[in-house]
């Protein structure tokens, strides 16, 4: 792999292979392992709690798979947001709606369910190996994003190729609030209503 | 290691999401689902962006992670929602629509 | 030039629209006086008009399109809204409007009891206007909107007492009648314009000589289409009998429409054409001969019915006939010279008869009738000038143009003796008719005990004495309407000097009102003989020829027998079968693909996921 090079104390060259690489391959396989096992326990896990508490580790993960890619804004944002603003949001509306336990049984939909994700991720796994595009390789290099940053040169990209879509998700994200507060303070009416 | 790795294991992340947005009757672990599978492109975006030495990949999460956000606030209100007028969470109870 | 020509359709329609909108909250009273006062102002220009003509030198008075804007304007084909101001459409503007406006006048009196006053005066105005589109379209196609909103007009009025049956019923009919004659005349303004490129009567006159001979297959055409639409509106023969039950209507209005000018207007569109209808000798035949049957055939008729409107309506459509046959034979300016004598004295008529169903409390059969000459003096004397008018006594308006008419029959380059001697037999038996008419009614003694008769008000007598004068005296009219119209036809009536026929003519007319007399007036034993002696043809005539049996049987029988077997079997078993087959059909797929739709969101989920493994396969495998 291509590492980040750095100065090492220990002289490894007398070894056959990179030490360094051999470590950085290692700890991308274990996180990766590690992401889709936390993944395995949210969808697998009958209280929503612990759930939530799942996808926090797996979201750890990947946030560290993101840093190993050398994208620490991307990583921060993820930890920030996702890990942060989102899992919290999460656990509040839990806390709120009581995590009752979900009663599992095996059901036919639930095989007819099983056999088609599996037929599903397995043709993902063979699309890999259609590629029919070619790669376009780009001009960030890990050294030259540690040159700069990586939030610079992310931003740098974001504030003037991709302006209009960073607009519009702004906009996105604002709709998104007038939404909830229309969703959340008009429909208490109709609840009283019915309560009585 | 290399691109095949990370294709396989966002393939199989993206699986585990669909599994759990189809079987699982709670709606917010149903979300946590979805949010499984919009992880699972970032993953691979973040990924092919490193490989190909380009950083309109995080970019693109980016934008995924705003519209994941945008997507869970409003999901979680309608949820919010819907446990007020019903006290109910399951979804195979809200069938009101059926033809 | 004559602007103001706009006037005459302006203000009826002013008042046909104030009326239907404020009639109802208006003093009844003053609902009359708008409704005569449109049609006055329109009178007093139509003069302006006669006037600003007359001091215009001959040859200049022809052709005066005024231009209101242009509607339609379609690659070479444009439609104006646009006026013709000639002498003939003045002459006809003076007729409509002159015994418009008196007729008018008498509805005030005559309809003063009924308690839908505004809106009778709001149809009489929209007729005023629909008639004077009609003469003063400078096209073929607003020829025929007003054609059909006289028609529109006519079926109004028939049936405005819309609580008789019978009065829906002919109103149904006369409506029926006449669309087939719009239809005729659509399918000639097709054909005009597919040969001349126009439908502007200036365009198409001027183009017609130059492109076509004589008896040519297209001008063929043309005239005998546009010879439908006038028969129909004419009550003409084969398409008369919605005239007779037209009478269903109210007096005025039989007055007004069905008898002096819409019913015309089959007269009008003839002459109009004039110059198509030179270059079809065999049309101008036809009209002529159907001119002349129809005459015999409606006078005939006339003898033996009871119904004091019906032996008028008859009466009109054989009067009707003679200005067919007189434009036949290509005196057109004779044919609306009796246009408008006729107009004059068939109104007196009407409207004189209608004053005495107002005084007998709507009493029309004349067995009841009698002894009124002493109690209604007045309505006795201008009914007297009316009859002898029509019967074409000597020094009086119908005189004039009927022996005109008579002798051109047979001295005209296209007439004949047949065509002669028909009319001299019509005009006895018209003198007849209206005599035997005036017998019983005014004559004698009241065969009715019950009623009280009583004169007319003013308001009806007074337009009574102003057409009996106008009767007394149009003849004199003569030789000015001859030289007013000379411009548009290119000559003027040639006199005959014939002392022979002249008296023989006269000789009919006489011998028609003696006989009368001799029936009705001194003798009722000579008629109990005369009627068992002719009891077959008394018979005939009184069922009209049979006529509308025939329509029966040959028409509306077969075309109900199809209806009927239409509806028991094509209907039900192929129309309706299929319709319901569809629907249940579409209920039964459609339920089983509901059955789809769960309402269960997991389902759907897994249907996208199902989805998504059929794509990727599209994906990966080709």
């Amino acid at each position: 792999m291509r590492s980040g090079g750095g100065d090492t104390v220990f002289d490894f060259s007398w070894v056959d292979f990179n030490l360094f690489e051999v470590t950085y391959d290692v700890v991308v396989f274990v996180v990766g392992i590690t992401a889709v096992l936390a993944a395995l326990g949210v969808i697998l896990c009958s209280s929503p709690i612990y759930c939530a508490l799942y996808l926090i580790g797996h979201m750890m993960c990947l946030a560290l798979l993101f840093l190993l890619y050398h994208a620490e804004f991307i990583a921060a944002v993820q930890i920030i947001v996702y890990a942060g603003a989102v899992m919290i949001l999460f656990l509040f509306i839990i806390a709120l709606l009581g995590g009752k336990k979900e009663k599992q049984e095996f059901s036919f939909h639930k095989f007819m369910a099983l056999g088609f994700v599996g037929i599903l991720s397995a043709e993902l796994m063979l699309s890999a190996r259609v590629g029919k595009t070619q790669p376009v390789e780009g001009m960030f290099t890990p050294a030259k994003i540690t040159e700069v940053g990586s939030a610079k040169a992310v931003g740098i990209e974001l504030f003037s190729r991709h302006l209009v879509p960073f607009e519009l998700a702004s906009i996105l994200l604002l709709v998104a609030a007038v939404g909830v507060i229309c969703l959340a303070k008009f429909p208490l009416k109709p609840l009283r209503r019915r309560a009585r | 290691m290399g691109p095949h790795f990370i294709l396989l294991i966002s393939a199989l992340i993206f699986s585990i999401g669909a599994l759990g947005f189809v079987i699982r009757r709670n709606p917010l672990i149903m979300f946590m689902s979805v949010e499984l599978m919009l992880n699972s492109v970032n993953f691979l975006l973040i990924g092919y962006s490193n490989e190909l030495r380009s950083i309109d990949g995080q970019i693109f999460a980016l934008v995924i992670m705003t519209v994941a956000a945008a997507e869970v606030v409003v999901g979680l209100a309608i949820i919010l929602t819907i446990f007020r007028t019903r006290h109910d969470l399951d979804v195979d109870h809200l069938d009101v629509l059926k033809g | 030039m004559f602007g103001y020509a706009w006037l005459i359709l302006l203000a009826p329609l002013a008042g046909f629209i104030f009326l239907s909108w404020f009639g109802e909250r208006i003093p009844r009273d003053r609902v009359g006086w708008i409704a005569c006062g449109t049609v006055g102002a329109a009178f007093l220009a139509t003069l302006t008009l006669l006037l600003e003509m007359s001091v215009l030198e001959p040859d200049q008075r022809l052709n005066h399109v005024i231009t209101l804007y242009t509607w339609i304007t379609s690659g070479k084909f444009t439609l104006n809204l646009a006026l013709l101001v000639d002498p003939l459409s003045v002459f006809m503007f003076l007729v409509v409007t002159g015994v418009g406006f008196v007729i008018h006048v008498y509805s005030i009196g005559y309809m003063s009891h009924d308690p839908e006053y505004s809106r009778f005066f709001a149809y009489m105005n929209l007729f005023i206007f629909s008639m004077c589109t009609l003469v003063g379209a400078a096209d073929f196609f607003f020829l025929i909107v007003g054609w059909a909103l006289v028609g529109l007009a006519s079926y109004l009025l028939i049936g405005f007492w819309r609580d008789r049956t019978s009065a829906v019923l002919a109103a149904r009919k006369a409506f029926v009648m006449n669309v087939i004659g719009d239809v005729g005349m659509v399918i000639a303004a097709f054909v005009i314009f597919e040969h001349f490129g126009s439908l502007n009567y200036v365009d198409v006159f001027q183009a017609a000589p130059k492109l076509f001979m004589a008896n040519d297959d297209v001008i063929l055409l043309i005239t005998l289409f546009l010879l439908v639409g006038a028969v129909a509106k004419s009550a003409q023969i084969p398409l008369h009998t919605w005239l007779p039950d037209a009478m269903e209507g109210p007096t005025p209005v039989s007055a007004l429409i069905h008898a002096a000018t819409m019913v015309t207007a089959g007269v009008y569109l003839v002459a109009r054409c004039h110059v198509l209808y030179a270059l079809a000798p065999f049309s101008m035949y036809l009209i002529a001969t159907i001119g002349a049957v129809t005459a015999v055939f409606a006078g005939s008729m006339a003898m033996v019915q009871y119904d004091i409107k019906r032996i008028i309506a008859y009466s009109t459509m054989s009067q009707l006939g003679y200005m067919f046959l007189a434009v036949g034979i290509g005196m057109f300016s004779l044919g609306m010279f009796h246009l408008m004598t006729h107009a004059f004295f068939k109104a007196l008529l009407f409207l004189g008869a209608g004053s005495v169903i107002h005084g007998l409390n709507d009493e029309q059969d004349i067995r009841k009738m009698g002894g009124l000459g002493r109690i209604m003096p007045i309505t006795h004397a201008t009914f007297l000038i009316g009859a002898l008018a029509l019967a074409g006594f000597p020094l009086t308006s119908g005189y004039y143009s009927k022996e005109a008419i008579i002798m051109s029959s047979w001295h005209a380059e296209m007439g004949n003796f047949v065509f002669w001697g028909i009319a001299v037999f019509t005009a006895g038996m018209t003198a007849f008719y209206i005599f035997r008419l005036f017998f019983y009614t005014f004559m004698g003694k009241s065969r009715n005990a019950e009623a009280h008769p009583h004169e007319s008000p003013i308001v009806m007598t007074g337009p009574l004495m102003v057409l009996a004068l106008l009767s007394l005296c149009g003849g004199v009219l003569g030789p000015w309407v001859s030289r007013f119209l000379a411009p548009v036809f290119g000559f003027e009536i040639p006199h005959f000097e014939d002392g022979l026929l002249e008296t023989i003519a006269l000789l009919a007319g006489i011998g028609g009102i003696v006989t009368a007399i001799l029936l009705y007036f001194t003798g009722q034993d000579r008629l109990e003989f005369a009627k068992q002696a002719l009891a077959p043809i008394y018979d005939i005539l009184f069922h009209k020829y049979y006529v509308d049996e025939l329509y029966d049987f040959f028409i509306v029988q077969p075309v109900k027998g199809i209806g009927a077997f239409l509806e028991e079997r094509v209907e039900k078993f192929g129309i309706d079968f299929a319709v319901d087959q569809v629907g249940v059909q579409l209920r039964e797929v459609s339920f089983y693909i509901s059955l789809w739709q769960s309402g269960k969101v997991r389902i759907y989920a897994t249907n996208m996921v199902a989805g998504m493994v059929v794509i990727l396969l599209f994906v990966v495998f080709l």
